[in-house]
């Protein structure tokens, strides 16, 4: 029996057996991250050509690597002979991929480029290159890609709202590109992947959930931007469309460089950078304005400086996979103050995320046992509620809808459109 | 002495009695931190303190790659500031944890900085409480650096290699 979406995803609630459900998962890994736009990494972590890093696109382990002509490719990493995994390491270099099953060799394009003892083997090689995405697109080099190919464009998935996020952070780099060169820590999560773009893009929590992080470190930044008080707040919540939302402390931002905790004295050279790449009314606003916090639809958190994807595991158990930005054309200094402010805050060691962490595996458990009511009946248990802030938000002339950042603007965004994804590619 | 140095490094023979020293320091750490004893495992850490859990081996340079943990002195004391304020949910109870400390050995004395630095194994039990109570096991390896402030041994350095820290972690928010 089809799982009837329409009746579990409400404008104002969702039912709690959508983290749960295996068949509701299983749908999800085909409808959303097979037959959907994925971020799968960054171009900047394979500067060289045979340069490859190994990711997950649903539950699918690939391949993402550099050919010899500078192109990406995102390939299965499965052997097309018998489907022996290729790549078992994070990262490497080479010049083709060998499987060490049988020896058929793949060049970093996937063209399958000799087989051992030929003379038994009567297919045409061009017939066997390994699978691959059907689409690939790049935005401010971040790799997105879809397994099936019937996805529309990069372009019409990101909208105006997602590209933005990514320019406005890419734009902070006085060469325009940043660099993902800090590695990926992985934070292993036993709740559903979709607590996070919840979590991820949720303003609501901050003073229960991080009280500890607010009381210890009394110069964070989140103070500001995110507490205060629900009338002394001037934060948004903002739903871009497509499910991409964002959390937009800009307007409580009462300096420059709050972001990074420094005054204009200490990073004087990247000001001036900044300044002569954009021109100084530009530089002073981006300076002011810092890094987006946002969520790309369905698995990449742009956490001010840092990046973080979503990889699920199964129903039950993902992993918060994060690194952070460095700048090009900076002092050491700088790119190394980013890292020590993302350690502080993503990973599982962190001063923020495991407490979230702690609140997805506590819903998760909450979640258990819940079956999908019957159809019609919203009488039933096991509804979560997303209504705050509905009569308060208001869609703005360029199609946004905006909320106050305790809002659940951004759970509503991010639950409207995976009920589109998942009805209209059933 | 380099990480790889210090791997390769035949244990030195020390006097009974500092061996007895270095090794009481060594459980008292890791029954203070098992015990969630922050206040008290907090003073055995000397003011130069470095605390570091690598992603892998510990033979990179934690200024340009992420580590999990990757703490000074000042960011330690914000680690335990916030584990004693009492709602650290990620430790909200703490998890109830033993470890085994075992195959301790003295890789390197430096008497002009009047450091020890020793090696030792570990198997950590923790039971997860703060969410759906399982059983996690946390092995790895530890380099210490000892020096002795006031006629007392302290921690200059604790770095913490885990078996599994090439994969993804559970919540490590307690002191391992
Ligand atoms: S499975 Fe790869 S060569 Fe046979
Ligand atoms: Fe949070």
């Amino acid at each position: 029996m089809s799982t009837p979406y329409a009746a579990l995803i409400l404008e104002d609630r969702v039912h709690g057996s959508l983290y749960t459900d295996t068949q509701v998962f299983a749908d999800e890994m085909d409808r959303i991250f097979r037959r959907g736009w994925v971020f799968v990494g960054h171009d900047s972590e394979i500067p060289k050509s045979g340069d490859w890093v190994t990711r997950q696109v649903g539950r699918e382990s690939v391949i993402m690597v550099r050919d010899r002509g500078g192109a990406i490719h995102v390939l299965a990493n499965r052997c097309a002979h018998r489907g022996n995994r290729l790549c078992w390491r994070e990262r490497g270099n080479g010049n083709s991929f060998q499987c060490i099953y049988h020896g058929w060799t793949f060049g970093l394009d996937g063209s399958l480029r000799a087989v051992s003892h030929k003379a038994g083997f009567d297919r045409d090689r061009a017939e066997m290159p390994l699978d691959r995405a059907g689409q690939v697109g790049l935005h401010r080099g971040f790799v997105f890609a879809n397994m099936s190919g019937d996805a529309g464009t990069l372009a019409d998935h990101l909208g105006a709202g997602g590209r933005d996020l990514i320019d406005r952070l890419c734009d902070l780099s006085p060469t325009g590109n940043i660099r993902l060169s800090a590695g990926w820590i992985g934070h292993r999560v036993e709740s559903n992947w979709k607590m996070w773009p919840e979590s991820d893009s949720d303003g609501y929590h901050l003073d229960f959930v991080h009280a500890s992080m607010l009381r210890a470190q009394p110069d964070n930044y989140y103070h500001d931007t995110v507490i205060g008080g629900e009338s002394a707040n001037v934060s948004r919540a903002v739903d871009h469309g497509r499910g991409h939302t964002e959390l937009d402390l800009r307007p409580s931002y009462s300096r420059e460089l709050a972001w990074l905790g420094v005054g204009r004295d200490r990073v004087g050279a990247y000001c001036d950078a900044l300044e002569a790449r954009h021109g100084k009314a530009r530089a002073e606003r981006l300076l002011w304005d810092g890094p987006p916090h946002g969520f790309i639809f369905p698995n990449l958190f742009l956490g001010e400086v840092n990046i973080a994807r979503i990889d699920p595991l199964d129903v039950g158990s993902m992993v918060h996979a994060h690194t952070v930005i460095q700048l090009e054309d900076v002092d050491d200094a700088l790119n190394r103050r980013l890292l020590r402010q993302s350690e502080a805050a993503l990973g599982p060691a962190s001063f923020i995320v495991p407490d979230d962490a702690i609140i997805a595996e506590r819903m998760q458990l909450g979640f258990q046992g819940l079956r999908p009511p019957a159809s019609g009946s919203s009488a039933s248990g096991g509804w979560i509620d997303l209504s705050r802030g509905r009569a308060r938000e208001q869609r703005q002339p360029d199609g946004t809808r905006v909320g106050h950042v305790s809002d659940e603007t951004t759970n509503r965004a991010f639950w409207h459109h995976y009920r589109h994804v998942m009805e209209s590619r059933a | 002495m380099s990480a790889t140095e210090l791997a390769t490094a035949r244990p030195l023979l020390v006097p009974e009695p500092l061996r007895r020293e270095i090794e009481a320091f060594l459980y008292l750490e890791a029954r203070l931190a098992d015990e969630s004893r922050y206040a008290e495992w907090e003073k055995l850490v000397a003011d130069d303190m470095h605390y570091w859990v690598p992603k892998g081996a510990a033979d990179y340079d934690p200024a340009e790659r992420l580590s999990y943990i990757n703490d000074n002195r000042p960011r330690l004391a914000t680690r335990i500031r916030q584990l004693m304020t009492g709602v650290r949910h990620a430790q909200t109870p703490p998890s109830p944890m033993r470890r085994i400390v075992s195959n301790i050995e003295v890789l390197a004395i430096d008497d002009v900085a009047g450091t020890y630095t020793v090696g030792s194994n570990f198997v950590l039990y923790e039971l997860a409480v703060q969410s759906g109570a399982t059983l996690r096991v946390w092995p790895g390896r530890v380099t210490h650096r000892l020096r002795r402030v006031g006629g007392e041994l302290r921690m200059s350095q604790k770095i913490v290699e885990l078996v599994t820290a090439t994969a993804p972690q559970w919540n490590m928010a307690f002191l391992i």
